[in-house]
């Protein structure tokens, strides 16, 4: 559905021409967007409104071939036509990238693919081309289907084709200032609360001789976070974010070992903070400790997919940006990074575009109702 | 004007075009810098034979920042909307040099042939 905010019909549609350009293009899609609301300005004499939006949108024209005019596409590889060459690949790349990040995930927690599909595999390998090649059929089958149905949509809405060649564009977007300050401070806080005397004494004795490597490691991600909201994406500190992941997957072999970290709980025992060992009271009364090993082994699977998708993820970054010639440091691009979309806040407290109340506007766009 | 000969104009004006917008776009940021919308607007209102669209004017400037005739420098002064200054390097001034001494050449030359047929 269409909004009635000209700055999210612009955002919409840039969404649109994102799944179409490369990784590397968040340049040309701020520069767009410059364009697109200078556009819209002008269109509407000196003030945006979505019918000014909307008419420089359909002006820059379709985004496939706006991405392909304004950054190129790529060629043609194979039976992929050039223009569908950077979300195929992307998506592939994700997909690689997940699958990689599940399986190391999960072989270091220790369990095995043939425990995750069974190990009833038949004809092995030879079934692998063959699977590719049904799924392929099926994919071609799906394409051909939901391209019928965005026949009819606006420009500012994803037809059903993008949202599926947009997975992934998420993944590659270079980190928030926001993020980054969340970074900063959940790594000292999360930090100090290991070291405060009154958690220490609640760990189990294995995890008590290797909390402080947890804590150097939650003060080092909170560096990374300080340095990302001072110098945004940029090659130092997408090695610093690399590196921090392979020291993470390190510390986590060891967590993996030392299992759940907690043995004590505090409880309020008649006046009184007192503590109760979490381990005795399972053990005594006969409960398996297996849902707390379970609890520990899905953090730590989560972290180390999470940590070995942000190797790949760098690594890749990093590749691209020396390709482009950049250096080791430059002020990245966090600061081009943000919503156009209204704040929360912003629609709470008051409009800034008093002239979209309104359902008919001084350039005599009439906004579709949407209730229809 | 047939069919026949505006399509020959046609792909006669492309080509044409096409030599002529980075001599345009050099000389149009040699004077001053300009951000992609700018440039865009000045090259339409200067330039209706060009008649420019967005669609040419930012691949044909990223070509040339590229090429190190232009280079770039984002102005972040309005948050709103990040510009994208191109000004024209040392380089680039040398190439607009010698094509437009080209140009000065070719449109003199040309004049006297038309002249010529006229």
């Amino acid at each position: 559905m269409s909004s009635n905010d000209p700055l999210e019909l612009i955002d919409q549609y840039l969404d649109r021409v994102r799944v179409y350009l490369p990784l590397d293009s968040e340049d040309t899609i701020v520069e767009l967007q410059t364009h697109l609301i200078e556009e819209a300005e002008r269109i509407g004499g000196g003030t945006m409104t979505a019918g000014s939006a909307m008419m420089a949108i359909e002006r820059m024209g379709d985004p496939k071939s706006v991405a392909h005019e304004y950054a190129g596409s790529g060629e043609k590889v194979g039976p992929v036509p050039a223009e569908y060459v950077s979300p195929v690949s992307r998506m592939l790349v994700v997909l690689a990238g997940v699958a990689l990040a599940l399986i190391v995930g999960a072989s270091m927690i220790g369990v095995t693919l043939s425990e995750v599909f069974g190990a009833n595999i038949q004809n092995w390998p030879f079934s692998i081309p063959v699977m590719i090649l049904i799924n392929l059929a099926i994919i071609f089958v799906i394409i051909g289907g939901i391209s019928l149905l965005d026949r009819s949509k606006p420009l500012t809405e994803k037809t059903v084709l993008e949202s599926f060649f947009g997975i992934g564009v998420e993944g590659f977007k270079p980190k928030g200032r926001v993020e980054a300050l969340g970074d900063l401070v959940m790594g000292i806080l999360w930090g100090l609360i290991l070291m405060v005397p009154f958690a220490v004494p609640l760990y189990t004795v294995a995890f008590r001789a290797v909390a402080i490597y947890v804590v150097v490691f939650l003060f080092l991600g909170a560096i990374r976070g300080l340095l990302f909201f001072i110098g945004g994406e940029n090659n130092f500190n997408l090695a610093v974010e690399g590196i921090l992941s392979v020291v993470w997957i390190a510390i986590a072999v060891v967590l993996i070992n030392v299992g759940w970290p907690l043995q004590y709980a505090y409880v309020y025992d008649g006046g009184a903070w007192t503590t109760f060992d979490l381990v005795e009271f399972f053990q005594t009364h006969s409960i398996p400790f297996i849902p707390f090993d379970w609890i520990w082994a899905f953090v730590m699977f989560v972290t180390i997919a999470i940590a070995v998708w942000r190797i790949i993820v760098s690594s890749m970054k990093i590749t691209m940006h020396l390709r482009a010639g950049r250096g080791i440091w430059w002020q990245g691009n966090w600061g081009k990074r943000r919503r156009l979309k209204r704040p929360f806040w912003k629609r709470i407290i008051g409009d800034q575009f008093p002239e979209l109340t309104g359902s008919t506007y001084h350039d005599g766009y009439k906004e579709p109702d949407e209730s229809q | 004007m047939s069919k026949k000969t505006q399509e020959e104009l046609d792909r006669w004006s492309k080509e044409v075009k096409r030599g002529a917008v980075t001599l345009a776009i050099l000389a149009l940021l040699s004077k001053r810098r300009a951000y992609g919308y700018e440039a865009v607007k000045l090259l339409d209102e200067k330039m209706s034979f060009l008649a420019l669209e967005q669609g040419t004017v930012y691949p044909l400037l990223r070509r040339l920042e590229k090429r190190e005739l232009l280079l770039s420098e984002w102005d972040y002064e309005d948050p709103t909307k990040p510009k994208k200054y191109y000004a024209v390097t040392e380089e680039g001034l040398k190439a607009l040099g010698a094509m437009t001494q080209t140009w000065s050449v070719l449109s003199r030359e040309m004049r006297d042939v038309i002249m010529e047929v006229e």
